[in-house]
């Protein structure tokens, strides 16, 4: 049901079709005495996509996760869940079920019982429980593992516990709050193909609260970049990624080299930049204003370091390069411009050419089709430090 | 209890001096659960020290030698009972009787209100006693029952005649010649006092005149206490049945028994109190009771409800009594304290203070130099026909005393 | 552990942190060093708890027919515990049942007290918890005796009571169980509120919202969730009260009448009045042992050692 005003909606839904189910924020504002936590929010997930919430912590996504879930009441806003409005109704009145980030497993419960929990409450005949238990414990890889209490289990066992636990209500939407925080890097990366697959084998709407960007790329069909309590950004990863939407996102989600410039308005399909003295081209598709003070970005993959002639038709930067760290992988550079900043380059490790030792003189210089211009007005000064 | 006309003290402290000693003295562990058991156990056990539980059990009471320091050592230590001294009406540290002794002797009194129950306190003193070994006190006071059994089992010392020549010639001519004391040579009184029937005139519409009213009238209902120490109690049961406390067979004991039981059965006993009997009966909570003279008419000074009687079938005259424990080694200190309060004046200031009866001869006449108005007081100088009503509880053997006492607190409930 | 070891000792300065190799289990060690290190905490024990069961229970043993100024002759007379249960069976029972109704209501009266310090008292807690406390600080007695005047029969408790179709003019609390029970409630139920409150305090609120989001309604998430967590609270609680509920005599004493007497007031009256020490020995201990059956068949079915 699409009948609440959306004005921020997910463009790439896995279903494409936002008209049926989802779930509807609609001007939600929450706060805690004088702290806004979230920010007039307002939101459409549709059904059966992997949405995710991401953001530093404090920016309001947890509490928006929790009004969901009817653990916190939303101080104006009204909340849909399928057409019918959930926003007053008590946490255990709601079809929705939540993946904690502690996982909450109930202690003096066996695996088993913990899973058939929700069923219970909801009266599920005891016959039709037992199967469904088994079922979901399957689907998640601990079969042998229904009579262990949560304290016999390894931290990514006990999350495959309290994810079974929440998909065993077949809620109509699934939430899960930070669910892989707390797992060591490689069961996070594990966990999370592993919730992916599940998500789309069971088909319900998963909505994920993380910090993490990767995780939330990795798994989600659509990310909302939120900051202060509102939604920076909202769409597909790529999207996201490729041309942020303000300097917060740019450098929230991977890292941006941020140039300080001036738009000097449309040049055929492009538009004109200056900066520190130099121009610049960025293509109108790829900017977001066309005059005023802007920053022009480039993420550090896209710039290229040469010793040699630039080529045709690229943007290009002269300097010196002060650091250089060899990953393997790649090699990271900081090369410092004319104007005394320095600038972040990832050169992939292609085999051509060894790293270039700090102290050499280099050109840097990107493809115009491989930069982005952002206004100047908003979000810089809070933009996330590069990590 | 014994406490004073002068200044009593509010019920409720005076509720908690006198239960307080017991509950110290016995089972501390009541909040420690399992420990009141074990404390029990423990000092079962330690009261059995030293002695081979095997060995046969007759005449192990040791005659203890016990050397006379009170020539170089001129103090002594006196443990009596609670608010049963004279006390200065500024400072209730000073007593002006000892103040008297010390300027007359020289000798230091340490005195002591550390007694409140005759078993609780021999309980404490018991076990060095039989052992012969020292304790502090060199005077105690015991009820008559209580000094008859120390006196039996060689705890306390026998007085010199020549230190104590005005005890045994102002002793109250009733009180000479006691079964357990023959030769005024072990016990000297320090007060005496009766057991009647006290009763609150708010509650209780109709005056109660014997102890058969207070056992079954149906007004009193629920309303009654009697005491928990035997003599006070059954000593007044037996009068009632018409036999003599102070010759009475086993069988008398016993109906006494099912007497008591009838009241206790139909639900006339409402409680079997210690000595916070009085607080009971100030508050109205009991109606009639078995109280103490001086007690009962002290409360009664304050609140003119409060009224003592004597029944009808005679009341319970008993006394308590200075001992010198056979390990005192101030005995000779000791003596002169109770040849002292044996002084017709000294008594009678003493008298004065405290509500109870003078055992002293000629202090009624010197009562008149100190207050006049209690020379007639029947309370501190009962005339004869008063006292002809009083009668003495028997000395009973220590198994007989332990049957019936066993067959009293059967009755109780304890 | 040595097999672990794969580098030469002579690296150890290099790349991977070894962890020191443990002494091997058994082979260095002294295998007299735990009992010396049982020593002190065993000697404790056998002084203040095994030497003194021992003599109270060699001393139920005893000949009655002794005293303590002629000594006891030890002959195996186990009649004592007879006569004692025989005897005073009803006081054995009352004390049980006194205790378990006290012990029920602190449960009932002390479970929401210590629900709403540990979860819902926010800044108020540490006053509360005072609150809890604080008869501590005056005497067990004195807090007995101020019942004695709260439900005199001439108090307001009684008044109001007096007003309901319930009570005539001449029923009474005071002396009667109701007293008794009313007065062990009131003594032991700060030992039943701690317990409950340092195991509800563990207790993680999110479990709650778990059970909120799935699907519980609070009254359900209380006694499929909260309750059970807190079991090991409610059996130390309920044991805490019980056990010295029911050796208690103070409260029989002092707010009962001789229809009310309990085991205590019994073993009190047997040692100090009648001296019949074997009897009083006799019947604590049969108090103790009966109280260490309740409480093993107690804590073995209510299975605490499961809950977390």
């Amino acid at each position: 049901m699409s009948v609440a005003p959306t004005p921020v909606a997910a463009s790439a839904a896995a279903t494409g079709a936002p008209a049926t189910g989802g779930l509807t924020l609609t001007g939600v504002t929450k706060r805690f005495g004088a702290f806004v936590a979230v920010d007039d929010l307002s939101l459409h997930i549709p059904e059966g996509s992997f949405f995710a919430l991401l953001g530093a912590s404090g920016c309001g996504k947890t509490t928006t996760l929790r009004m969901v879930a009817g653990l916190e009441e939303p101080t104006t806003g009204a909340i849909t869940l399928g057409g019918a409005d959930i926003t007053r109704m008590r946490p255990y009145q709601r079809p929705v079920n939540t993946v904690f980030q502690s996982y909450a497993l109930f202690p003096h419960m066996t695996v088993e019982q913990n899973v058939a929990f929700g069923l219970q409450q909801r009266k599920v005949k005891r016959a039709e429980i037992k199967p469904a238990v088994q079922a979901m414990l399957d689907l998640v890889q601990l079969a042998d593992y229904g009579h262990r209490r949560p304290a016999q289990l390894s931290g990514g066992q006990q999350q495959r516990v309290a994810l079974a636990r929440a998909l065993v209500n077949h809620p109509q939407v699934l939430l899960l709050d930070e669910p892989l925080g707390a797992l060591d890097l490689k069961l996070r990366r594990q966990m999370q193909i592993e919730l992916k697959r599940i998500q789309t084998e069971v088909g319900l709407t998963f909505v994920h609260v993380t910090h993490d960007q990767e995780e939330a790329m990795t798994m989600a069909d659509t990310v909302a970049v939120m900051n202060a309590g509102r939604i920076e950004q909202l769409g597909p990863p790529t999207e996201i990624y490729e041309f942020p939407a303000s300097a917060f996102v740019a450098n929230f989600l991977g890292q941006s080299n941020l140039l300080t410039a001036q738009a000097q308005g449309p040049s055929g399909a492009d538009v004109a930049v200056e900066a520190y003295g130099s121009r610049f081209a960025v293509p109108a598709a790829r900017s977001r204003i066309t005059s005023g003070p802007a920053h022009l970005g480039v993420r550090p993959e896209k710039l290229h370091v040469t010793t040699e002639v630039v080529p045709e038709g690229h943007n290009a930067v002269p300097g010196v390069i002060t650091d250089s760290s060899y990953v393997g992988v790649s090699t990271q550079y900081l090369v410092r411009a004319p104007w005394g900043d320095e600038l972040a380059v990832f050169a992939p490790n292609s085999g051509t050419g060894g790293p270039l030792h700090p102290g050499t003189e280099v050109t840097v210089h990107w493809h115009p089709a491989h930069s982005f211009l952002l206004s100047a007005e908003s979000g810089a000064e809070t933009a996330a430090e590069p990590v | 209890m014994r406490s004073s006309s002068r200044k009593p003290l509010s019920p409720e402290a005076k509720a908690l001096l006198d239960v307080m000693p017991t509950r110290r003295g016995l089972l501390r562990g009541v909040a420690a659960g399992g420990a009141l058991a074990l404390t029990g156990g423990a000092l079962a056990a330690c009261g059995a020290k030293g002695k081979n539980p095997t060995a046969a059990t007759s005449s192990a009471a040791k005659v203890c030698a016990t050397p006379d320091v009170s020539a170089s050592e001129r103090k002594l230590v006196f443990s009596n009972w609670v608010e049963y001294m004279d006390t200065d009406e500024k400072n209730a540290k000073k007593h002006p009787t000892l103040d008297g002794f010390k300027a007359k002797t020289g000798i230091e009194v340490t005195y002591r209100e550390d007694i409140n129950d005759n078993d609780e306190f021999y309980g404490k003193i018991r076990t060095q006693l039989t052992e012969c070994q020292a304790i502090e006190p060199d005077v105690v006071v015991f009820t008559d029952w209580m000094a008859a059994k120390l006196i039996k089992a060689n705890q306390v010392a026998k007085f010199e005649p020549t230190k104590v020549a005005n005890f045994q010639k102002n002793l109250a001519p009733s009180l000479k010649a006691r079964a357990f004391d023959p030769e005024m040579v072990y016990a000297a009184p320090w007060q005496s006092g009766f057991t009647g029937i006290g009763y609150n005139a708010k509650i209780v519409k109709t005056p109660v005149k014997s102890i058969d009213e207070l056992l079954t009238r149906a007004d009193l209902k629920g309303k009654v206490s009697v005491m928990t120490e035997l003599n006070d109690t059954m000593g007044l049961i037996l009068l009632s049945l018409g036999k003599d406390p102070a010759n009475f067979t086993a069988a008398d004991y016993d109906a006494a028994i099912d007497k008591l039981k009838k009241a206790v059965d139909s639900g006339q006993i409402r409680r079997v109190a210690g000595n916070d009997y009085l607080t009971d009966l100030a508050k109205g909570d009991v109606g009639a009771c078995i109280g103490w003279s001086g007690d009962v008419i002290a409360t009664g000074a304050d609140d003119e409800n409060v009224k003592y009687v004597i029944p009808e079938e005679g009341q319970m005259y008993w006394s308590d009594n200075m001992l010198i424990p056979i390990t005192s080694t101030h005995a000779s200190n000791a003596m002169a304290l109770i040849d002292y309060y044996y002084d017709p004046k000294v008594a009678a200031e003493l008298a004065a203070w405290v509500n109870y009866i003078c055992p002293v001869a000629g202090a009624k006449e010197a009562m008149k130099d100190i207050d006049p108005e209690l020379v007639e007081d029947s309370f501190i100088f009962p005339t004869d026909a008063e006292l002809s009503k009083a009668h003495a509880f028997m000395t009973l053997a220590d198994d007989v005393r332990k049957d019936y006492e066993r067959k009293f607190r059967a009755v109780i409930g304890a | 552990m040595s097999a672990v070891v794969t580098t030469p000792a002579g690296t150890a300065g290099g790349d991977t942190y070894e962890p020191p190799p443990e002494p091997v289990a058994g082979a260095k060690r002294r295998w007299w060093v735990p009992y010396v290190q049982l020593f002190p905490g065993g000697l404790w024990l056998v002084i203040f708890f095994a030497l003194p069961v021992a003599l109270l229970a060699q001393s139920t043993l005893w000949d009655p027919a002794g005293s303590l100024e002629n000594g006891y002759e030890l002959t195996w007379r186990w009649q004592n515990f007879s006569d004692g249960i025989s005897t005073y069976s009803d006081q054995f029972l009352r004390s049980l049942g006194y205790a378990l109704v006290a012990t029920i209501l602190c449960l009932i009266i002390g479970y929401p007290l210590a629900y709403a310090i540990a979860l819902k008292a926010g800044r108020w807690r540490n006053l509360m918890l005072i609150g809890v406390i604080a008869p501590f600080f005056t005497s067990f007695l004195v807090r007995t005796l101020a019942w004695k005047t709260i439900l005199s029969d001439h108090g307001w408790v009684m008044d109001v009571l007096r007003m309901t179709p319930f009570f005539g003019p001449d029923d009474r609390l005071l002396a009667t169980p109701a007293a008794v029970i009313a007065g062990l409630t009131y003594n032991f139920v700060p030992f039943m509120v701690l317990p409950l409150y340092a195991s509800l305090g563990k207790l993680d609120p999110r479990l709650l919202e778990a059970a909120g989001d799935l699907y519980a309604h609070p009254i359900k998430s209380f006694f499929r969730v909260t309750l059970p967590l807190s079991m090991p609270g409610v059996v130390g609680g309920t044991l805490m009260t019980f056990i010295p509920a029911a050796g208690d005599y103070i409260n029989a004493e002092l707010l009962g009448s001789p229809a009310t007497t309990m085991i205590g007031n019994v073993i009190q009256s047997q040692y100090l009045r009648v001296g019949d020490i074997p009897v009083a020995a006799a019947l604590s201990f049969t108090l103790m042992a009966g109280i260490l059956i309740l409480v093993a068949i107690y804590v073995a079915v209510s299975g605490t050692d499961e809950v977390v």
